[in-house]
């Protein structure tokens, strides 16, 4: 974990209507790093992600991706932008487009690429997240864990250096959610640079490199996943993880010596 | 008392000419008012509060006041402000598609609205320019939403055509109305006419339910 940071967020603040929703967060990534966001809902998660990738215009603070400012009104905005991979709680495939199209669409819009070439590489990516036999198919005809499985291929198609995920997993069934954490293990496996917000707190703490807890548009712990996990320090990190059934102690095995 | 088709059947050809104009103005004002109803939409939807402020004032003007009246107005006053005498038939033709971009504006900017931010940051999030995503991710969409919508102006708009007959252009409305007055065959022509436009526009609106239903928006 030596490698550089590749994300640098500094004291970010963004309100709606006189509420801070994000309240003064600064976080670093290193290249190759799984963070995970975790914290209650309403916490400002979600918000903070949004302003990593320009889509929200902060009211302070900055985010610098790759030493270059993500600043909503710079004209280049888009380049950096699309150098951002990002999967969203409620999927938002391009319900009018087949699978193959939904992951090529990027590549041919934004890249100029090919038709033909971008269709071998979506077909890739497809294979990729299990899906090489729905190509052809509409949103609609795919379960949700198969329609995310498809949108993280159509992040992949851009040839993301950093991946954002916005509880990729909450507006899952529980049966279809098994299968888009393994995409995304085997992505962080493969050494790609995440932010995850979620509430998988199994995921977290068996893919997660670092935890950062919300709580109310703050920062109010961050570290490990075993430090998070089983020894949090502040009590309000205790309290969401008891109200969400984790109890760090009884279901970690105890670590010999 | 007696009737006497024949007065029908003599004036056919021309009752049939009358069809046809009574189409190819549908038709004809239909083909311009959907992309000036897109255009209107797009105005309307501008960050721009003056471009805004004009296509809502052009939208509200032509869907508050009466079809007739418009008709009337741009056959008698527009010629004295512009300085241009246009044909009875372009006059229905501008009239007619004035008054329907409005209306096709008003189903375009509920379909585009209709569709969530989601599908907007998704398009941007990929690095699309505002631009591409409004063309190839929410206009595709919301012109698939309001199909329904657009088939029910329609066939009204194929109905309304016959005010055109106000300012003399001989569409079915003119010619019947005409053959009624010359011949005082008033049940025969009436008739003839009815059963023209019902002949003409129930298919229209049979098509129009099957739009409905195979146009359902899926989520």
């Amino acid at each position: 974990m030596t490698d550089r940071p590749i994300l640098r967020v500094l004291d970010l603040v963004k309100s709606y209507s006189g509420q801070r929703a994000v309240d003064g967060v600064s976080l670093e990534v290193r290249q190759r790093e799984v963070v995970c966001l975790i914290g209650p809902s309403g916490s400002g998660k979600s918000t903070f992600l949004r302003c990593l990738n320009a889509l929200e215009r902060a009211d302070s603070g900055e985010v610098q991706f790759a030493g270059e400012l993500m600043d909503p009104g710079r004209r280049d905005i888009r380049q950096l932008r699309r150098r951002m991979g990002m999967v969203f709680q409620n999927f938002e495939l391009f319900p009018h487009l087949t699978a193959l199209r939904n992951v090529a669409i990027g590549p041919v819009t934004v890249l100029g690429a090919a038709r033909a070439q971008a269709d071998v590489l979506a077909r890739e990516l497809l294979r990729k997240v299990g899906l090489a036999d729905h190509a052809l198919k509409h949103p609609a005809q795919l379960s949700g864990g198969q329609q995310q499985r498809v949108a993280i291929a159509r992040a992949l198609a851009m040839s993301p250096e950093l991946m954002l995920f916005d509880e990729p997993t909450s507006a899952l069934d529980p049966e279809t959610v098994g299968e888009v954490l393994s995409v995304m293990k085997a992505l962080a496996d493969e050494g790609m640079t995440m932010v995850v917000v979620t509430h998988e707190m199994d995921f977290a703490r068996r893919v997660g490199e670092r935890i950062v807890v919300f709580d109310r548009g703050r920062v109010i712990e961050a570290g490990t996943p075993r430090q998070i996990f089983e020894a949090p320090r502040v009590a309000r990190t205790r309290e969401f993880l008891s109200h969400l059934g984790w109890h760090g102690e009884s279901t970690v095995p105890a670590e010999p010596g | 008392m007696t009737f006497d088709w024949s007065v029908v059947l003599d004036n056919l050809p021309l009752l049939l000419q009358g069809a046809l104009v009574t189409v190819a103005l549908t038709v004809a004002t239909m083909a311009l008012a959907i992309p000036g109803g897109l255009l209107l939409a797009a105005l309307r939807l501008s960050p721009v509060a003056v471009v805004r402020a004009a296509a809502t004032a052009f939208v509200e003007f032509f869907r508050a006041t009466p079809l007739i009246l418009q008709l009337y107005w741009t056959f008698y006053v527009l010629p004295v402000f512009l300085d241009v005498r246009l044909s009875a038939w372009t006059t229905a033709l501008v009239g007619l598609t004035c008054n329907i971009s409005a209306f096709n504006s008003e189903t375009f900017r509920a379909g585009i609205t209709s569709l969530r931010q989601g599908q907007w940051n998704a398009g941007l999030a990929l690095g699309m320019s505002r631009p591409q995503v409004f063309f190839k991710i929410v206009l595709p969409q919301a012109v698939m939403r309001v199909l329904p919508a657009l088939a029910s102006t329609w066939v009204s708009l194929f109905k309304d055509t016959s005010l055109v007959s106000v300012i003399a252009v001989a569409d079915l409305s003119y010619v019947a109305l005409r053959l009624r007055a010359e011949t005082y065959r008033i049940l025969e022509v009436l008739t003839a006419m009815a059963a023209l436009y019902w002949l003409m526009g129930y298919p229209q609106a049979k098509l129009v339910d099957w739009i409905h239903r195979r146009f359902k928006v899926v989520e």
